[in-house]
């Protein structure tokens, strides 16, 4: 189970982190973990923010100069101003009470970069959700209103710095409507998880002609004569030609390629990259990666233990980095 | 949107509208340079919000503070009072403009705009600066909902929102406003000492009174426990002036309570008769600033903070800063039992003379007493000759050194002071004790609610006299000359000169005339319902509702309301959590699906209903066939809008229940 602080602060003593142990025990029996959560009153949690406080201490100085002066206008403000801090935690709570929050889809991201969420915001009575902020603690919230009917999609981006499946932590919503004297807000846990691919790292050119021992038979395939300068132009890296081609070509793309005569298939291998250690070796298998993707070069993946045959287009590209993000740490 | 952004246009412009909501009645009241200042700081801020101009830098803000305060130490000699405090807030408000940067300066700002709102309260409290009071409150509490910008801003919705919000504050105030317990002051505060306002002072010379009859301001409201006096009756008094310096009539030295003068606070010391005829009256006076109150003759007030002085008045403890509220009892002074008396001192107080002037009147007046006659042969003498030749206006002409002289034998021209001095010069100098009372005569009876309205102009002079056996008695030589000014008021005495400086002659428009008597009753009862409401008036009101003040009917009065908001509030939220109503269908399903999660098989979230039927039968396989029929009905009576599935779901399930619960 994810800690919400725990991210920020993971060097807390003993006390606070059982605190934030026990914290997140009770978070969880109390609002535990699915794809879709409705805010209701076991979930938010209200109080004063600073300003409130501040409003309160205006309270009790006006019912003071009441007294001095005693003056029952100002004490009638005095108590209108009470009245009024009585009466806005209700609608602070209402602007957010009644609210489904909808996991979309987790998308994916590079370590470093940004992962981000895609939320749906719904309410089914008409009443409007108003400022509401969105966000991971370590991340910047996002301010979203809610229509009184229908639903707002709202993208909210989490920091990653490691590979792999990344369990999001909980998910902060809160607000201060109507005068941000009070703010009400959840903890929620939307089961985010993010698949986080390795940070590219630069790795000079890509390795073209360094792996041809491999697969000749295949390689030895020609077809007609118009190849030729087909093949040219994938050498020449002019990718725009080849482009036009493959997007002409559509869905077969692949092997069109393939059996259109490149004889030098591209093969992004681990062993060449003997000598760094495994994340660096994950980052520049990354980059090579993007750059063949770039390029419109057949590629294949080669991890110990594990091979993918080259080829071409997103759902490639996905494949191979995901092998990347998944590459275990205690591999080799 | 985090507490420390930098604000929005919008924002901005609402913190300046709300400045200026809370400061505007101030204006008036403060130096010109704050005014000045507040405006140039705005101006400046509006700038950089345009980007013309830097945010001012720490040098500048310095030496701002610093003439800030040099300013304030010059206009304002005195600290502790009221007008400095409020010019120290409207300045805070300017050196805060200067570095309204974050959201956090706003609340500050803001905050403090409640505050200024308030002071407004301590100066006035009629019923325009209420609702102005409430504008006031009302666009500051907007500023503060349109604080994160963009729609929120809008006029309309912040104004709308927030007074949705004050309205909805309204029923708790009033349940505060009965039940909340008055202390008191808790300490001494300044008070507004410093604006000057009309009425009777503690000194008078001629052309003093004809001066106050140019104000139709009240001064007086005044109701009644009983009888209510007839018009020739109603004196209140406020002061009395025994010492004549030749031209200004003053109280005398040790007669004022901060002079010495002798105030009996508690009860009276003087033996007054528990039964007999007395006038019981509630007199609620305008702010005078002056410590004296009015009553009709030989007066006690139980009200705190009110005395009886040696010569029959009220005074209070402290000046009259805002409106007053004073039960009194008045005893007709020939009810009172036992012989008057009069000391050495107070003879000779009263029948002081400057020693020289006047001679003329000296003469005449010792002629009348070698005649031998008594003092009320005397007194007939004077108000007779009074009555013969003398003329009643308002505009009486200038006299010279010697006023007395030159009123009763050259000009014969006067108003209530010139016959009340005069009487009071010729009895002194016959060798009678007299002396000249100052305050209100008459008074304007509202019948709508029961009250006499005492005006500025109805402030009269009178005499009394010390005759032996009599003791003091009042005798108004203006009832001489005008006995309609008695009798009707200034207006039909003078009904040609009354109120002709006034800008608009509204006493000559019937119309206008019952509308401004109107409106006095409303601010009169507004007072008494609102203003008033002290301690005493709350635990009659309390006595009213509760019958008796106890603790436990105080908890049922607060609690009863409390509880009933509190359900109110427990009902909502469990509808407003709750979500759309499910329709019958779904609802019969979901509780099959919890009837078998109790037993053991839960279904997953995203399973599929067919999918689930199929891993019931698997895993129970008893349960099995009935699962998968209640699952047809149930999606035939969901998706196609059966009613004949819908009747069969509630046969299965009924039947389907027995069966989870054995197995």
């Amino acid at each position: 189970m994810a800690i919400p602080d725990a991210v920020r602060d993971e060097k807390g003593d003993t006390w606070s982190r059982r605190w934030r142990a026990l914290h997140s025990a009770w978070l969880s029996r109390r609002a535990p973990a699915a794809r879709a959560v409705t805010l209701d009153h076991r979930k938010l949690f209200i109080l004063p923010t600073r300003a409130g406080l501040a409003f309160a201490l205006v309270i009790v100085l006006l019912w003071l100069l009441g007294t001095n002066y005693e003056n029952n206008l100002v004490f009638a403000l005095a108590f209108l101003l009470a009245s009024l801090f009585v009466v806005l935690p209700l609608h602070t709570f209402a602007n957010l009470s009644g609210i489904e929050i909808r996991l979309l889809e987790a998308g994916t991201a590079f370590a470093g970069d940004f992962a981000t969420a895609r939320l749906a915001l719904a309410r089914d009575r008409d009443r409007r959700g108003e400022h509401i902020q969105l966000g991971w603690p370590a991340g910047d919230p996002v301010t979203v209103q809610v229509p009184g009917e229908g639903a707002v999609e709202v993208e909210v981006a989490l920091p990653v710095m490691e590979r792999g499946r990344v369990r999001a932590p909980r998910l902060r919503i809160e607000t201060r409507f109507p005068l941000g004297l009070f703010r009400c807000w959840s903890w929620i846990d939307l089961d985010v998880e993010f698949l986080v691919y390795p940070q590219p790292r630069p790795a000079g050119p890509l390795p073209l002609g360094a792996a041809l021992a491999e697969g000749e038979s295949e390689q030895k395939r020609r077809g007609g004569d118009d190849f030729a300068g087909l093949r040219q132009y994938q050498l020449g890296h002019s990718p725009r030609q080849v482009a036009w081609k493959q997007f002409a070509a559509g869905r077969g793309l692949h092997s069109k390629d393939y059996e259109s005569g490149v004889d030098s298939r591209l093969w992004l291998e681990w062993d060449l990259l003997a000598g760094r250690d495994i994340e660096t070796r994950l980052g520049n298998l990354c980059q090579w990666v993007l750059d063949a993707d770039r390029q419109q070069l057949a590629y294949g993946l080669r991890l110990p233990g594990r091979a993918i045959e080259p080829g071409l287009g997103p759902s490639h590209r996905d494949r191979l980095l995901a092998a990347l993000a998944l590459f275990p740490v205690q591999g080799v | 949107m985090t507490y420390r952004d930098l604000l929005p246009r919008e924002s901005l412009l609402w913190i300046f509208a709300a400045q200026l909501a809370v400061l505007l009645p101030h204006f008036a009241r403060l130096p010109l340079w704050i005014v000045a200042g507040w405006i140039a700081a705005v101006y400046w801020r509006a700038e950089v919000s345009r980007g013309r101009r830097p945010l001012p830098g720490r040098a500048f803000k310095l030496v701002a503070v610093a003439g800030v305060l040099a300013g304030l130490v010059l206009s304002y000699r005195q600290w502790f009072a009221l007008e400095p405090m409020v010019a120290l807030l409207a300045v805070s408000f300017t050196l805060k403009n200067l570095e309204l940067v974050t959201r956090r300066d706003a609340f500050l700002s803001l905050l403090l705009a409640y505050f200024v709102a308030a002071t407004l309260f301590v100066f006035e409290q009629g019923i325009p600066h209420a609702v102005y009071g409430t504008l006031a409150v009302l666009v500051v509490t907007a500023a503060l909902a349109a604080q994160p910008g963009g729609p929120s801003a809008r006029p309309r919705r912040a104004l709308g929102l927030a007074s949705r919000l004050l309205a909805q504050s309204v029923p708790l105030m009033l349940l505060l406003f009965l039940v909340m317990p008055r202390l008191g002051p808790l300490w001494a505060v300044p008070q507004d000492s410093a604006s000057a306002s009309t009425g009777v002072s503690d000194s008078m010379s001629p052309g003093d009174f004809a001066r106050l009859s140019q104000s139709d301001e009240p001064a007086l409201r005044i109701t009644f426990d009983g009888p209510v006096p007839p018009p020739d009756q109603r004196y209140w008094r406020g002061l009395v002036y025994s010492d004549f310096d030749g031209r200004r009539w003053t109280q005398g030295f040790g007669v004022d309570p901060r002079e010495g003068g002798r105030v009996t606070w508690r009860d009276s010391e003087r033996a007054l008769p528990e039964v007999g005829p007395r006038y019981r009256y509630q007199v609620i006076q305008e702010p005078t600033h002056n410590r004296w109150l009015f009553a009709m003759a030989r007066p006690h007030s139980e009200t705190g903070g009110v005395g009886e002085t040696a010569d029959d008045r009220l005074v209070r403890s402290e000046p009259v800063y805002s409106r007053l509220a004073y039960d009194v009892h008045s005893w007709p002074r020939d009810s009172l039992p036992g012989e008057p008396a009069l000391s050495e001192f107070e003879r000779r107080r009263n029948l002081q003379l400057p020693p020289v002037g006047n001679p003329r009147a000296r003469a005449w007046a010792s002629r009348l007493r070698e005649r031998g006659l008594s003092p009320g042969e005397i007194s007939a003498e004077i108000l007779g000759f009074f009555n013969e030749s003398f003329t009643y206006t308002l505009e009486p002409p200038r006299l010279g050194r010697d006023s007395v002289d030159a009123f009763l034998f050259d000009t014969r021209r006067g108003f209530c002071e010139h016959f009340a001095g005069s009487y009071v010069f010729m009895m002194r100098a016959a060798g009678v004790p007299a002396r000249v009372v100052a305050g209100y005569q008459g008074g304007e009876w509202v019948e709508g609610e029961q009250y006499l309205l005492v005006r500025q102009y109805d402030a009269h002079a009178w005499a009394e006299i010390w005759s032996a056996g009599r003791g003091w008695h009042r005798i108004d030589p203006t009832g001489a000359v005008s006995p309609e000014r008695i009798r009707d008021g200034l207006q039909r005495a003078a009904a040609d000169e009354f109120m002709r400086e006034a800008l608009l002659p509204v006493h000559r428009i019937p119309l206008l005339n019952r509308l401004r008597l109107q409106w006095d009753m409303i601010n009169y009862r507004w007072y008494r319902t609102v203003i008033s409401f002290d301690s005493e008036r709350q635990q009659d009101l309390l006595r009213d509702l509760l019958g008796e003040i106890s603790a436990p009917r105080l908890a049922l009065l607060v609690g009863l309301p409390a509880a009933m908001a509190l359900l109110g509030i427990w009902g909502w939220l469990w509808l407003a959590g709750r979500g759309r109503p499910l329709p019958p269908a779904e609802r019969l399903y979901k509780r099959f699906c919890r009837r078998l999660a109790r037993s053991g098989i839960e279904r997953e979230s995203g399973e599929a209903p067919r999918d689930f039927a199929k891993r019931v039968a698997r895993e129970r396989p008893r349960l099995g066939p009935m699962a998968a029929s209640i699952t047809t009905a149930y999606e035939r009576a969901a998706y196609a809008d059966d009613p004949a599935a819908m009747k069969q779901l509630r046969r299965l399930l009924r039947g389907f229940w027995p069966l989870v619960r054995r197995g």
